[in-house]
C-alpha cells in the first residue's frame, strides 16, 4: 500500500494576524514512525491540531487514509469525527478523565465508537452484555501492555506523571487507531522513564501495526526513536529526512542555533 | 400576502410616529441596563464567572433608596436645591448598598468556593441559591406588593425634539448614568485598581505573581459592579417602582447587553445595553406587552448561537 | 487592639455573629410594606421560649444557641488532627474497595421498598397521603429525571420545569381538556397520554439541545432558564390554546382499559400513590442501568474532560443533548402523573421556583447519585410539607425558599457532591485531596 496515512498538502493555518502555518507539505507514512521537530513556537502543536480537527487551517488540504481506499478529508471535520476516523492522540500535559481509575479510563477509550446503544444501555440485553465484556478485556490488555496492570484500580488523577503518560497511551490505543499522534510524550520524565517509553513507543508500532507521528524536544530520544523527521520552523518546513541527514543538515542547526545550548543539554540531562 | 404588508406597513407606521420617543425612553432604559451589565462584565472578566445574583443587588439598591425617598422626600414637593441634593444621596446609598451586597455575596458565596478550587458548576449553583436566598428574604422582610417610590422631582416634560416629549427621568437616568460609566471607564484605563482588575482579568496567576492581591482586587471589582447595579436599581425604581421581583427580568436583559457586547468587556456593555434598550423599545411597536421580554431573550439566543463573542469581542484586558 | 481585629479569630467570631444573626432573621417573623424594620428588630426582640423553658427575647436565646455551637465546632476541631499514618491506612484499603460492590446495599433497598409500599397503610391523614403522591412522589421523579441531565451529564438545566408543563399540557390537550380540540378530535384516556407527553417532551427537549448544548454552563444555564420562562409566557397569554392562566378544564382521572383489565382510578390518593411508586422504581431501574453503561461513562467522560473525551471519538454534542432528551422525557411522564391527578393544570403551577426546588433536590442528595437524589428528595419535599402542613410561629410558606437558596449555598460551600455522594462525584467536586494534602 503505497497511500499515506496522512497527505498534507500546502496548508496554512492563520490567526488573527500570525501566521501559525506556512504552505506546510508533508506525509505520513503507512507503518512509520514519524517525528517533527523544531524550535519553539514552530507551529508543532499547532500542526497536530490541524491534523486531528482541532483547528481549521484557511489553505490547503489534509488528506487520512486509514487502509488505503477511505480518504478522509480533514480540514472541517469535528475532532471527535476525525477521532472515529482512526487517530489516536495523546496531550502535551496528559489529559486524564480525572476522577476514574486507570482502568476507567482505557475502558471508556475502548467503547467509544461503538454504536449507541441508548436502550441497551437502560435494559442490558445480552448483546450489551458481552459488548461490555469485550470492552472490560480490551482494557486489561491494553494495561497490561503498557506495564500498568499493577495500577489499575487507581484513580488517575494519583498516577505519576510518567504512568499518566502511558495511561493516555493505552487509552488511546482502546480505540482500534491507525496512528497515533503523541504530543511530546518525553516532557517532564527523567532518563529511565525517557528508556522506557521510547521501548512503548517501538513496541505500539511493532506489536500493533500503530504508525507513530511525534512532537518532541528531546533531541537524544527523537534521533533514535524516529525513521523520519520534519523540521519546522516559524510555521514552515525547513527540512526533511532520516536523523543523520538532519542532524548535518546547515539550515536546521542554524533554527536550532539560538537555542542550541538547549537542545545539548537535553542530550546531557 | 397582502394581509402580510398591511402588518407589517401599520406596524412600521407606528414605529415611525413613534420613533423619537421610543428612542430616547430606549436609551434611556438602555442606560439602566448598562449600568446593570457592567456589574455582568466586571465579574466575569476577573472570574470567569457569571454573577446569577446580580439581580438581587439591583434590587437592594432599589429598595435602600426608596426607603431613603420616602424618609427624605415625604409627601412634600422639594425645590431645586432640594431635588439635586436627594438625586445625589440617592445615587450614593443606592451605589453604596448594591457595593455592600456584592461584598457580602463575595465573601460568603464565591470566596470560600474559591478556596477550594471548585468546579465552575458549584459557583453558578451557590450564585443561584443566593439569588434565591436574597429575593426571598426580601419578600418576606418587605411584603409583596410593588411600592412606588417618592420622587425627588415633577416628572414633567423639559422639552421635545422632533415631536418627541423628553421627560425629566429620562435626562436624569441618561445624566447619571453617563457620568458614572464615563468615570468607570477612566477608573479602568488609568489608575492602578483599573490596571489589577485588567492585569487579574488576563492571567491571574501572574499577576499575583507581579504583586497583585487578588483577594482585594476581587473584592473591588464587585463594590464596582455592585455600587453601578444599585445605581441602576435607584434610577429604576424612580421610574418603575420597587418589587422583590424586580431584579429578574431587568438582570436578564442587562446579561443579555453584556453578551450582546462582549462579555467581559466594559465597553462593550455600555454598547450592548444601549442597544438593547433601544430594540426592545422599538419592538413595541410589532408585539403585545407580554412578549417584549421574548424579544430580549430571542436577541440572547440569536447572539449566542451566531456571534457569541459579541459584538466587540471578549476581552476585558483589551477594552479599555 | 488593631491587629485583633484583623487577626482570624475576630473573623471567625464575626463570621459566627453574621450566621446567627441571619438565621434569627431568617426563621423570624415578617417584616410588612409600612414596618419595613419589622421583620428585622422583631428577629431579636420577640419573646420566645424554647420548648415552654427559658422565656426570652430572641436575640439572647440565639446568641446562646451560637455560643453552644460554636463551642461545639471548637472541640471538635481539636479533636480531629489525624496522623499521617492514621491516613494512610484510610487510603490504602479505599482504592481496593472503588471497584468492589457492597452486597449489604441490596438489602437496605428492599427494606426501603417494603417501608414505601406499606407507608399509605400507616399514614392515613389525607393532607399526607395527598402530599405524598404530589409533594414527594413526583418530586422524587422528577428529581430522578433532573439527575440525569445535571448530575450524569453535567449540564445546568434551569428550565427542566418547561418539560414538565408540557408534559402537563399535552395530557389536557389529548384528553380534551384544552381550549384547542383534541388531535383528529378523538380524545383518549389519560393513561395513553403518557407515550404522546414523552415524545412530545422529548422533541421539545432536543430542539431546545440542539442549539444550546453547545454553550458554556453558565451561558446554558441562562439559556435554559429563559427558555422556561418563555414556556410559562406561552402559558399564561395563549389563551386560545393553553387556557391562559386560568388554565385548563376539567382533566378526567387516569382509567385503564385493556381487554378484559379495567381500572379506573379517582379522587383516592391512594391508588395514585402505588401508580407512581411504580413508576419511581421502573426509572429508577432503568437510569441506574444507564449510569454503568457505556452511555453513563461516555457522559462522565465528557464532564471530566470534553477535549480528551472527543479525542477518543465521543461526540460531546450527541450525547449532551441525548441526556437532555432523556431527562425532558421523565419531566414530561411526571406531567402526565400530575395532570392525571389534578383536576386541572394551570400555569401558575410551572415556575421557575419549581425548577430550582428541583435543582436543590438533587444538589443536596448528592448530584449524579440516583440513591442520594431520592433521599434528598424526600428530605427535603417531608421537610417542607412538614412545615407548610403545621407551621412554627411567622412561618408563611413562601419562606421555604430562603431556606432552599440558603441550603444550595451551604451545600456548595461544605459538601458540593450531596448529602449521600456517589463517590465519583466526590472525587471530582473535591479534587486533591487524597494526593499528599493531609488535613
Amino acid at each position: 500500500m503505497t497511500t499515506p496515512l496522512y497527505d498534507v498538502k500546502n496548508v496554512t493555518l492563520r490567526f488573527g494576524g500570525v501566521t501559525s502555518l506556512n504552505n506546510v507539505t508533508m506525509e505520513h507514512r503507512r507503518g512509520e514512525i514519524l517525528a517533527v521537530i523544531g524550535p519553539n513556537g514552530a507551529g508543532k502543536t499547532s500542526l497536530f491540531n490541524s491534523l486531528t480537527g482541532v483547528y481549521r487551517p484557511q489553505e490547503g488540504s489534509i488528506t487520512f487514509d486509514r487502509d488505503g481506499s477511505t480518504p478522509l478529508s480533514v480540514i472541517g471535520k469535528k475532532a471527535h469525527r476525525v477521532a472515529s476516523a482512526g487517530v489516536a492522540r495523546t496531550f502535551q500535559a496528559s489529559r486524564m478523565f480525572p476522577a476514574m481509575t486507570a482502568f476507567e479510563n482505557v475502558k471508556t477509550g475502548a467503547e467509544s465508537h461503538r454504536g449507541f446503544g441508548v436502550i441497551g444501555a437502560m435494559v442490558k440485553g445480552p448483546a450489551t452484555r458481552r459488548a461490555e465484556r469485550a470492552s472490560d478485556e480490551r482494557a486489561w490488555e491494553l494495561l497490561t501492555f503498557v506495564g500498568l496492570e499493577k495500577q489499575a484500580n487507581v484513580v488517575s488523577s494519583s498516577l505519576n506523571y510518567g504512568a499518566r503518560r502511558r495511561l493516555e497511551i493505552a487509552r488511546g490505543l482502546a480505540t482500534n487507531p491507525t496512528v497515533l499522534l503523541l504530543d511530546e510524550p518525553a516532557a517532564g520524565t527523567n532518563p529511565s522513564e525517557k528508556v522506557e517509553l521510547t521501548e512503548l513507543i517501538r513496541r505500539v508500532r511493532d506489536e500493533m501495526g500503530v504508525s507513530i507521528l511525534l512532537i518532541e524536544h528531546d533531541m537524544k530520544l527523537v534521533m533514535s526513536l524516529a525513521e523520519r523527521l520534519y523540521v519546522l520552523n516559524f510555521g514552515s518546513v525547513i527540512a526533511e529526512g532520516t536523523p543523520d541527514e538532519i542532524r548535518a543538515n546547515p539550515a536546521v542547526i542554524e533554527a536550532y542555533l539560538g537555542a542550541a545550548d538547549a537542545g545539548d543539554e537535553k542530550e546531557g540531562r | 400576502m397582502s394581509g402580510l404588508l398591511h402588518f407589517f406597513s401599520s406596524h412600521f407606521s407606528t414605529l415611525g410616529h413613534e420613533f423619537w420617543p421610543l428612542l430616547v425612553g430606549g436609551l434611556a432604559t438602555g442606560c439602566i441596563y448598562a449600568m446593570i451589565a457592567i456589574g455582568y462584565t466586571l465579574v466575569y472578566g476577573v472570574l470567569r464567572l457569571i454573577n446569577f445574583a446580580h439581580s438581587e443587588i439591583f434590587m437592594s439598591g432599589g429598595f435602600a433608596t426608596f426607603f431613603l425617598m420616602r424618609w427624605l422626600v415625604g409627601t412634600s414637593t422639594p425645590n431645586t436645591f432640594e431635588t439635586v441634593l436627594y438625586l445625589i444621596l440617592g445615587v450614593l446609598v443606592g451605589g453604596l448598598t448594591g457595593a455592600g451586597v456584592a461584598t457580602v455575596l463575595e465573601r460568603v458565596a464565591y470566596r470560600p468556593l474559591r478556596r477550594r478550587n471548585a468546579p465552575k458548576l458549584a459557583y453558578l449553583i451557590s450564585a443561584i441559591g443566593a439569588s434565591y436566598f436574597l429575593f426571598n428574604l426580601a419578600a418576606k422582610e418587605f411584603g409583596r406588593i410593588n411600592f412606588s417610590m417618592a420622587s425627588p422631582y415633577v416628572n414633567h416634560s423639559l422639552f421635545t425634539i422632533f415631536g418627541a416629549q423628553v421627560y425629566m427621568s429620562y435626562i436624569i437616568i441618561l445624566v447619571v448614568g453617563a457620568v458614572m460609566l464615563v468615570a468607570l471607564d477612566r477608573l479602568v484605563a488609568t489608575s492602578k485598581l483599573g490596571r489589577s482588575i485588567r492585569a487579574v482579568a488576563q492571567d491571574a496567576e501572574t499577576a499575583s505573581l507581579m504583586g497583585v492581591n487578588i483577594d482585594r482586587t476581587i473584592a473591588l471589582t464587585f463594590i464596582i459592579g455592585g455600587f453601578l447595579g444599585g445605581v441602576a436599581g435607584y434610577l429604576y425604581g424612580l421610574s418603575f417602582g420597587v418589587v422583590y421581583t424586580m431584579g429578574f427580568t431587568p438582570a436578564l436583559k442587562a446579561f443579555t447587553a453584556a453578551v450582546l457586547g462582549g462579555i467581559g468587556n466594559l465597553r462593550g456593555a455600555v454598547i450592548g445595553g444601549l442597544i438593547l434598550g433601544v430594540v426592545e423599545s422599538m419592538s413595541v411597536a410589532f408585539v403585545n406587552g407580554a412578549f417584549i421580554d421574548v424579544v430580549a431573550f430571542g436577541v440572547l439566543v440569536l447572539v449566542l448561537l451566531f456571534r457569541p463573542t459579541g459584538i466587540l469581542g471578549e476581552r476585558l484586558g483589551r477594552s479599555a | 487592639m488593631k491587629n485583633f481585629f484583623t487577626s482570624p479569630l475576630a473573623k471567625r467570631i464575626g463570621a459566627m455573629v453574621a450566621l446567627v444573626a441571619t438565621i434569627a432573621v431568617m426563621t423570624g417573623p415578617p417584616g410588612d410594606p409600612t414596618h419595613p424594620m419589622a421583620g428585622f428588630t422583631g428577629s431579636f426582640t420577640e419573646r420566645v421560649s424554647f420548648f415552654g423553658l427559658f422565656p426570652a427575647p430572641r436575640g439572647v436565646l440565639f446568641a446562646a444557641l451560637g455560643l453552644l455551637a460554636a463551642g461545639m465546632v471548637l472541640m471538635y476541631r481539636r479533636q480531629a488532627q489525624p496522623s499521617v499514618a492514621k491516613l494512610r491506612d484510610k487510603v490504602v484499603p479505599q482504592y481496593h474497595a472503588l471497584a468492589a460492590k457492597k452486597p449489604v446495599r441490596g438489602l437496605w433497598y428492599t427494606a426501603v421498598l417494603l417501608v414505601a409500599i406499606v407507608l399509605p397503610h400507616v399514614v392515613t391523614d389525607p393532607f399526607w397521603q395527598s402530599a405524598m403522591v404530589s409533594q414527594i412522589a413526583i418530586y422524587t421523579l422528577l428529581a430522578i429525571g433532573l439527575n440525569v441531565v445535571v448530575g450524569f451529564a453535567g449540564l445546568l438545566d434551569l428550565g427542566f420545569v418547561a418539560f414538565y408543563a408540557i408534559g402537563a399540557y399535552v395530557t389536557a390537550w389529548v384528553t380534551g381538556a384544552l381550549p384547542v380540540p383534541a388531535p383528529f378530535h378523538h380524545v383518549i384516556d389519560a393513561f395513553w397520554a403518557i407515550p404522546v407527553a414523552i415524545v412530545f417532551a422529548m422533541i421539545a427537549g432536543v430542539l431546545l439541545g440542539v442549539p444550546t448544548l453547545r454553550l458554556r454552563g453558565d451561558y446554558l444555564a441562562i439559556v435554559t432558564l429563559g427558555f422556561g420562562e418563555i414556556i410559562t409566557i406561552f402559558a399564561n397569554n395563549l389563551y386560545g390554546i393553553t387556557g391562559g392562566s386560568t388554565g385548563s378544564k376539567q382533566i378526567p382521572h387516569f382509567s385503564f382499559h385493556l381487554g378484559s383489565l379495567k381500572y379506573l382510578w379517582g379522587l383516592d390518593p391512594v391508588p395514585y400513590y402505588y401508580l407512581t411508586l411504580g413508576f419511581v422504581v421502573l426509572f429508577l431501574l432503568i437510569f441506574s442501568s444507564l449510569e454503568h453503561s457505556r452511555v453513563g461513562r461516555a457522559w462522565v467522560a465528557i464532564r471530566e474532560d470534553e477535549v480528551a473525551a472527543e479525542s477518543l471519538g465521543v461526540n460531546p454534542l450527541k450525547y449532551k443533548v441525548m441526556a437532555f432528551a432523556i431527562g425532558a422525557a421523565s419531566a414530561g411522564f411526571a406531567g402526565v402523573m400530575t395532570a392525571g391527578q389534578s383536576f386541572f393544570i394551570s400555569p401558575s403551577t410551572f415556575t421557575l421556583a419549581f425548577s430550582i426546588n428541583i435543582l436543590v433536590l438533587v444538589i443536596f442528595g448528592g448530584m449524579g447519585s440516583i440513591m442520594g437524589v431520592v433521599i434528598g428528595s424526600l428530605v427535603v419535599q417531608t421537610i417542607s410539607m412538614y412545615l407548610i402542613h403545621t407551621p412554627p410561629a411567622g412561618f408563611q410558606n413562601s419562606d421555604l425558599y430562603i431556606y432552599l437558596g440558603a441550603l444550595l449555598i451551604a451545600m456548595m460551600i461544605f459538601r458540593p457532591a450531596g448529602i449521600w455522594p456517589s463517590k465519583r462525584r466526590r472525587r471530582e467536586m473535591t479534587p486533591a485531596t487524597l494526593e499528599g494534602e493531609a488535613q
